[in-house]
C-alpha cells in the first residue's frame, strides 16, 4: 500500500471539509464554523506533511535519490504546491484571523491535491542526472512557495472584487458585512504580493545559477524560464502601478490576477512547451 | 524626449512589451531552443516564414530589436532612478495629507501641532527633570535601534528630537534597480564575448572545436604580454572522450548517470582532464566543458547473433561465415530507436530504446535482400527492398543476443565571462529587495517640555511604512517602555486621535 | 439580608455629552479606591465615552444609602449634578444590564465590539486595585463570555436600524477600522450631526466641517472639537476626506462629478465614501461611477435600514434570549452560594468560574 497516497487522500478529505465549513461560514454568522475550518485545515496540513514524509521515504529507497526532495514528478510538484498553499493560508489566517478567506483559497488546495491523486502517477522514479543536484531542494521549493503565496493573493483578490461589487451596487447583502473591508483586502493582497515577489525573483535567479552549473548558461529562454520571467514582469508592473500611480482596489487586483494566470501557465501550461522543465512530457 | 524616456510609465510599457514578445517566443518555435520544430514549421508555412523571419521572429530573443528593447529598458531604469524620487513602500499607508512628509518634518516638526498630525501619538507626564528625561529618552531610543537626529534643546524649557530606523529602505529601490541593470550588463557581456558550442565526440575518439580559443589563463596572458606575446591567441582545441559510461536505473531505460572521461588538448598540450558528469563540468581557464547529452549514432563494435545454440560475433561491416553452412552474414547498420516512417526504416531518437540491426546474407556473389532484426522484439522482422521499403517477414530462426554500440558523448562548451557580473547584480537585487520590502522605515518624534523641577511633559508622534496595524503594536510597546524609563505615573494613554481624547 | 449587586450609571441615552465627558476624564483606578472607602465590599467602574457605570456590592449597609454616597462623591469630583441623569438597578436587573452592555445591546451602535474590551479593562482595573472578590470575578467572566457568545451566534452586529449606524457600518466595510479616517461634514442638519457623532464614537482620526456660512461651520466644529474650513477650500478638504457627509439645502448639486474626479486623482486610489443625505441631492449622480468613489444617497441608506429592520427583530430576539438565559443561570449560581453547595455552570466551553477566583 502506498501510504503517501493514503495520507494525501486523508488530507484531501480534510481540505474538502474545511472548504465546506468555509462556505457555510460565508452564509452563517456563527464563528464556530470559522474555528472548525481552521482546525480541519490544521489536521489536513498535518496529514499532508505525513504524506510528504512517506513520499520522501519511498523516494529515498532509490539510493541515488538520497537526500533530494521528491518534487521532480508531476505528483510530487502538485502535492508540494498544495501543501505550500495551505501552509501560507494557515500562516495568514493565524495572523489576521479573517476566517472568511478560506472559501476563496482552500478550493485551490482541494483542486491541487485532488488532481495529484486523480491525474498524476505517485510512483517514485530515479532522478535524471540533470536533477541530481542540491539545487533541487532549493530552486523549485522557493518558486513554489512564491506560487502558493500568489494563489492566496488571488483568493484575496476575488474577495475584494466581490466586496467592491457589493458596495458599488448600493444594495449590500449580508455577505458584504461578512467580508473584510475593501481597504483591508487591498492591503492584504498587496502585502502578500510584496512578500512573494522577491521570493519569486530569487527563485528565478537560483534557477539561473543552477542552469549555469549544469549547462553553462545562466539564461536560455526555455519556455518555463521565459514564463517565470513574464510572471515576474507582471507582478513588477503591479508593484510599480501601486507605488507610482497609486493604483489600488479593482484595477490593481486585475493586474495581480493576470499575474496569477501567468503563474498557473508557468506551472502547468508550459509543460507542453518546455523540453527542459516538462513534468508531463516525462523530461527533466 | 527625455521626459518620456525617464517616465516610469514608459518603463512599465517596455516591461509589458518584453513580456509580450517573450510569450510569443515560447509559442512560435525558436531556432535557438527547438531547431527541429522551427525547421518543420518553416517548411510547412513557407509564406509565413518569409514574413516572420524578416522580423527575426524565429530567433526572437537574439534579434536586434528585442536586444534593443532590453537595452532601452536598462538605460531607462538608470534615467528613472536619476530623475525620480524613489517610490516609497510606505506611501500608500500614509493618510493623504502626510505624503509630503518632508515638508512637515522640516517646518513643523518640533511643534506639538505637528505631532498631532502623526498617525500615532502618545502623551504622558514624566517625574523627571527635563535634563534627565532628555538624556534618558535619547538613550532609550538608541537602545531600541533608532538613530537620533534633528535634535534641538533649550535648557530649562524644552527639547525635541527625531528617532529614525531603517532609513536604508529609501535606498532599497535604487539598489534593486541597479542590480537589475548589472544583470543586463552581465547578459550583454555574455552575448558579446561568450559562446556556446555543442561538440559531439564518439567514445574513444576526439573532435576539434569549431571555435578557436586562447588556452592561456588570465595571469599567463598578463605575464606573457611582457615577452611580446599577443593578448589573445587563437588556437584550435580538440576534445577527447576516452571512455563514455552510462548507467540505467534497474529495470528501466531511464539513465541514472552518464559521464565522459574527457581530455581537452591544444596540439600536444593537455589543457584539462576530468570525468565530466552532468552538473560537474570541467573548467579550463573559464571555458567550461559540460556533459550535456549522449546518443547512439548507428556505430557499434559488434553484435551478437544467436543461431540455435551457437552465437556469432559480428563486427560492423565485416562479413562472417556461418559455420557449417555456405552462407556469410554481415551486419552493416544499427538504428538505436527503430521505427517505420513512410514504409522505411528510421530512428525516433538517439537513445537505445528499441535498437535494431540490418543483416545481409550472401552465398558467393549472390546477396539476399537485407533483413532488419529488433533486439527487444525477437518475433518481429522486416525485409527491405531496393527502394528501402520494408515488408513484414516471418520470425527468423536467429535472434540478436546483444549489441555493443559505440556511443557519442555530447559535450557542450560554454564560455560566459558575464556570469560573475550577473551574480553580483543578483546579489544587489536581493539586498535591495530586502531593504525595500522587508525593512520598514520608522520615525518617532519626541517633544519634552519642562513642567517644574522634577517633572516634564512628553509628547510622542510616530510614523512607519509598516502596515498601520503592525506598527500600532510596536509603537505601543515603545511608548510603554519609554514611559516606564521616564518614571511616569500617569494613566497611560495612547491615542491615534486628538478628537477622542475624552474617551 | 442577602447582599446583592447594585448598579449606578448613566449613558448616551440618559445624559448629555458634556456630563459624560467630565466623568470619562476621571481616572478609573483612583475612583475605584475612593468608592471602596464609601462602604462597598466589591466594586468596578466601567467608563467609556458613552457610558459611566459603577457596579458595587454594599458592605453591610442598605443599597440605597451606599448609592447616595457614591452619587455625592461623583458629583463632588466632577462638579456636575448627576442624580437626574443617573439610573439605578439592583439584583437580577443589574446583572441583566451588565450582560446587555457587554453584548453591545445597550450601545449606540448596536453590537459594536469595542465595549467588550472596555468591560474587560474595567474588570482588570478593579481587580488590580483589589476591589473584586469571588462574586465580581464570576460576574465579569460571565459578562465577557455572554458578550462573545452573543456576537458569535447572532447577527446583532449587522443589521443596524438607523441611517447613521448603517452609514458607520458601510464605512467599516470600505475602510475596516476607522482610526485613520478623516470625515468631512458639508453643511449642517440633525441627521448629519447624528452621523458625525456616530463616526466620532468610532475614534476617527479627524473631523472637518465646512459650511457656506463661516459662523455655522465654526459653531458646529466647536461642538465636535473638530476643525472648521472655509467654503472656498471645499475641493482641498475633499482630497483629504475619506468619508463625506453632504447635507446642504442647496438647490443643485454642490459636489459635481468633476470636483470629485479631481479629488479622487490625488487620493492614490484610497476609497472615498460619500453620504448624500440632503434633499434635493448634493452630489451629482455620475460621481458614483468613478473608481474608488462610493456615493450612497438617502434612499439607498434607508433601503438598507428597511432590509435590516426585517432581519433584525429575529437577531435581537435571539440575542436577548441568550442574555436572559445566562442571567437565569447566574441567578441559580448566586442562590447556590448561600446554600453552601456551589452550582457549576452548564457550559464547559469557558473557564470554570470557581477556578478563576
Amino acid at each position: 500500500m502506498n501510504y503517501e497516497v493514503v495520507f494525501l487522500k486523508g488530507a484531501l478529505a480534510f481540505y474538502a471539509l474545511a472548504t465546506a465549513a468555509a462556505f457555510v461560514y460565508l452564509y452563517n454568522k456563527d464563528d464556530k464554523w470559522s474555528s472548525w475550518m481552521f482546525r480541519l485545515v490544521g489536521v489536513g496540513l498535518a496529514l499532508h506533511l505525513v504524506s510528504f514524509g512517506f513520499g520522501m521515504h519511498y523516494f529515498w529507497k532509490i539510493p541515488d535519490n538520497r537526500y533530494y526532495f521528491p518534487i521532480n514528478s508531476f505528483f510530487g510538484a502538485l502535492s508540494f504546491l498544495s501543501l505550500a498553499t495551505v501552509a501560507v493560508f494557515f500562516l495568514i489566517e493565524s495572523r489576521h484571523q479573517l476566517g472568511i478567506l478560506g472559501a476563496f483559497v482552500l478550493p485551490w488546495a482541494v483542486v491541487g491535491t485532488g488532481s495529484a491523486i486523480i491525474f498524476a502517477n505517485p510512483a517514485a522514479e530515479g532522478l535524471v542526472p540533470a536533477l541530481q543536484n542540491y539545487w533541487i531542494n532549493i530552486h523549485p521549493v522557493v518558486l513554489m512557495t512564491a506560487y502558493a503565496a500568489f494563489g492566496n493573493a488571488f483568493g484575496v483578490g476575488v474577495a475584494l472584487l466581490i466586496q467592491e461589487h457589493q458596495i458599488k451596487s448600493r444594495k449590500p447583502s449580508e455577505l458584504c458585512y461578512r467580508l473584510p473591508s475593501i481597504e483591508d483586502l487591498d492591503d492584504l493582497n498587496y502585502r502578500i504580493i510584496v512578500w512573494a515577489f522577491p521570493v519569486l525573483t530569487v527563485g528565478i535567479i537560483m534557477g539561473g545559477i543552477w542552469a549555469y552549473s549544469a549547462w553553462g548558461r545562466f539564461w536560455g529562454w526555455d519556455p518555463k524560464e521565459t514564463w517565470a520571467l513574464i510572471t515576474a514582469l507582471v507582478y513588477a508592473g503591479y508593484l510599480h502601478m501601486r507605488f507610482v500611480k497609486g493604483w489600488r482596489g479593482k484595477k490593481a487586483v486585475y493586474v495581480s490576477m493576470l499575474g496569477f494566470a501567468c503563474v498557473l501557465f508557468t506551472f502547468l501550461g508550459v509543460n507542453y512547451l518546455s523540453p527542459l522543465h516538462g513534468y508531463l512530457s516525462g523530461g527533466g | 524626449m527625455t521626459r518620456i524616456l525617464r517616465s516610469i510609465r514608459f518603463n512599465i510599457f517596455l516591461g509589458a512589451l518584453i513580456a509580450f514578445f517573450s510569450a510569443v517566443g515560447t509559442i512560435l518555435p525558436q531556432i535557438g531552443q527547438e531547431p527541429e520544430r522551427a525547421n518543420a514549421f518553416m517548411q510547412a508555412h513557407p509564406l509565413w516564414t518569409k514574413f516572420l523571419s524578416f522580423f527575426g521572429l524565429f530567433d526572437l530573443y537574439h534579434s536586434w530589436w528585442f536586444m534593443g528593447i532590453l537595452a532601452l529598458m536598462a538605460v531607462d531604469i538608470v534615467l528613472c532612478k536619476l530623475w525620480n524620487k524613489p517610490p516609497d513602500a510606505g506611501i500608500v499607508a500614509l493618510p493623504p495629507e502626510l505624503t509630503n512628509e518632508e515638508d512637515l518634518e522640516t517646518h513643523l516638526d518640533k511643534k506639538e501641532a505637528a505631532l498631532k498630525l502623526k498617525p500615532f501619538q502618545a502623551f504622558f507626564t514624566s517625574k523627571m527633570g527635563l535634563d534627565d528625561a532628555w538624556k534618558t529618552a535619547r538613550g532609550h531610543l538608541k537602545r531600541e535601534g533608532y538613530a537620533v537626529k534633528e535634535e534641538f534643546f533649550l535648557p530649562g524649557t524644552a527639547g525635541a528630537f527625531v528617532g529614525t530606523r531603517h532609513r536604508i529602505q529609501r535606498w532599497g529601490s535604487y539598489f534593486a534597480h541597479i542590480g537589475l541593470v548589472v544583470i543586463l550588463v552581465g547578459a550583454l557581456i555574455r552575448s558579446l564575448f561568450g559562446f556556446v558550442e555543442m561538440v559531439p565526440v564518439l567514445e574513444g575518439g576526439s573532435r576539434r572545436m569549431q571555435r578557436l580559443f586562447d588556452p592561456r589563463s588570465f595571469s599567463e596572458r598578463v605575464r606573457e604580454l611582457f615577452w611580446g606575446h599577443p593578448w589573445t591567441m587563437k588556437e584550435p582545441v580538440d576534445v577527447y572522450v576516452d571512455k563514455f559510461t552510462i548507467e540505467y536505473y534497474p529495470g528501466t531505460m531511464n539513465p541514472k548517470l552518464f559521464a565522459s572521461d574527457a581530455r581537452v588538448m591544444s596540439g600536444d598540450q593537455l589543457l584539462g582532464q576530468k570525468v565530466i558528469r552532468v552538473n560537474h563540468p570541467l573548467d579550463v581557464n573559464g571555458v567550461r566543458f559540460y556533459q550535456a547529452s549522449w546518443g547512439a549514432g548507428g556505430m557499434f563494435r559488434s553484435v551478437t547473433l544467436k543461431l540455435g545454440k551457437e552465437t556469432l560475433q559480428l563486427p560492423q561491416r565485416t562479413p562472417v561465415k556461418i559455420p557449417g553452412t555456405p552462407f556469410t552474414v554481415e551486419a552493416d547498420m544499427m538504428l538505436p530507436n527503430f521505427t517505420v516512417t513512410d514504409g522505411q526504416a528510421d530512428t525516433a531518437s538517439l537513445d537505445l530504446k528499441n535498437p535494431a540491426v540490418r543483416l545481409m546474407f550472401s552465398v558467393g556473389p549472390h546477396k539476399t535482400s537485407p533483413l532488419w532484426l529488433l533486439k527487444n522484439y525477437p518475433d518481429i522482422c522486416f525485409t527491405e527492398d531496393a527502394q528501402g521499403q520494408l515488408t513484414h517477414a516471418p520470425a527468423p530462426p536467429f535472434q540478436l543476443a546483444a549489441i555493443d554500440p559505440i556511443l557519442f558523448s555530447g559535450i557542450q562548451v560554454a564560455y560566459d565571462p558575464g556570469f560573475p557580473i550577473v551574480v553580483l547584480g543578483a546579489l544587489m537585487w536581493l539586498l535591495g529587495m530586502i531593504a525595500l520590502f522587508y525593512m520598514h522605515r520608522r520615525r518617532v518624534w519626541i517633544l519634552l517640555e519642562s513642567a517644574g523641577e522634577n517633572s516634564c511633559r512628553a509628547s510622542l508622534g510616530a510614523w512607519s511604512s509598516r502596515g498601520t496595524r503592525e506598527y500600532e503594536a510596536e509603537f505601543g510597546a515603545l511608548a510603554k517602555s519609554l514611559r516606564s524609563e521616564l518614571k511616569s505615573e500617569d494613566n497611560f494613554q495612547m491615542t491615534e486621535n486628538p478628537i477622542v481624547e475624552v474617551s | 439580608m442577602e447582599q446583592s449587586l447594585a448598579l449606578l450609571g448613566l449613558n448616551h441615552k440618559s445624559a448629555p455629552l458634556d456630563i459624560r465627558e467630565r466623568l470619562a476624564l476621571l481616572s478609573a483606578s483612583e475612583l475605584a479606591k475612593r468608592i471602596k472607602a464609601e462602604g462597598t465590599k466589591e466594586a468596578a467602574v466601567l467608563s467609556t465615552c458613552n457610558r459611566f457605570e459603577v457596579y458595587f456590592m454594599p458592605a453591610g449597609e442598605a443599597v440605597e444609602t451606599v448609592g447616595n454616597r457614591i452619587t455625592a462623591l461623583l458629583e463632588q469630583i466632577s462638579g456636575a449634578a448627576l442624580s437626574r441623569y443617573a439610573y439605578r438597578f439592583g439584583g437580577e436587573d443589574a446583572v441583566k444590564h451588565l450582560f446587555e452592555v457587554s453584548s453591545g445591546l445597550d450601545s449606540l451602535v448596536v453590537g459594536e465590539s469595542e465595549i467588550l474590551g472596555q468591560v474587560k479593562d474595567a474588570y482588570e482595573t478593579a481587580r488590580a486595585a483589589d476591589m473584586t472578590g469571588k462574586y465580581f470575578n464570576v460576574l465579569f467572566q460571565r459578562a465577557l463570555y455572554v458578550g462573545k457568545k452573543v456576537r458569535s451566534e447572532t447577527g446583532v452586529a449587522i443589521g443596524q436600524t438607523s441611517v447613521a449606524s448603517v452609514s458607520v457600518q458601510l464605512a467599516h466595510t470600505i475602510f475596516g477600522g476607522l482610526q485613520g479616517a478623516t470625515a468631512l461634514v458639508v453643511g449642517a442638519g440633525s441627521m448629519a450631526e447624528t452621523t458625525a457623532r456616530h463616526l466620532i464614537s468610532q475614534k476617527i482620526l479627524r473631523l472637518t466641517v465646512v459650511n457656506r456660512t463661516w459662523e455655522k461651520a465654526r459653531a458646529l466644529a466647536a461642538q465636535f472639537l473638530a476643525e472648521a474650513v472655509p467654503w472656498d477650500s471645499l475641493p482641498s478638504a475633499l482630497e483629504r476626506a475619506d468619508i463625506v457627509i453632504a447635507s446642504t439645502s442647496a438647490e443643485r448639486p454642490i459636489l459635481t462629478r468633476e470636483m470629485i474626479q479631481e479629488a479622487a486623482k490625488t487620493r492614490q486610489g484610497r476609497s472615498l465614501f460619500i453620504l448624500d443625505i440632503a434633499m434635493p441631492r448634493n452630489v451629482e449622480e455620475g460621481a458614483h461611477g468613478i473608481d474608488h468613489v462610493y456615493v450612497y444617497r438617502l434612499e439607498d441608506l434607508e433601503s438598507v435600514v428597511a432590509d435590516n429592520m426585517k432581519k433584525r427583530g429575529v437577531e435581537l430576539d435571539r440575542a436577548r434570549g441568550i442574555v436572559s438565559e445566562k442571567v437565569r443561570e447566574f441567578g441559580l449560581w448566586e442562590k447556590s452560594l448561600g446554600s453552601g453547595r456551589e452550582a457549576s455552570f452548564k457550559h464547559s466551553d469557558i473557564q470554570e468560574p470557581s477556578r478563576i477566583s
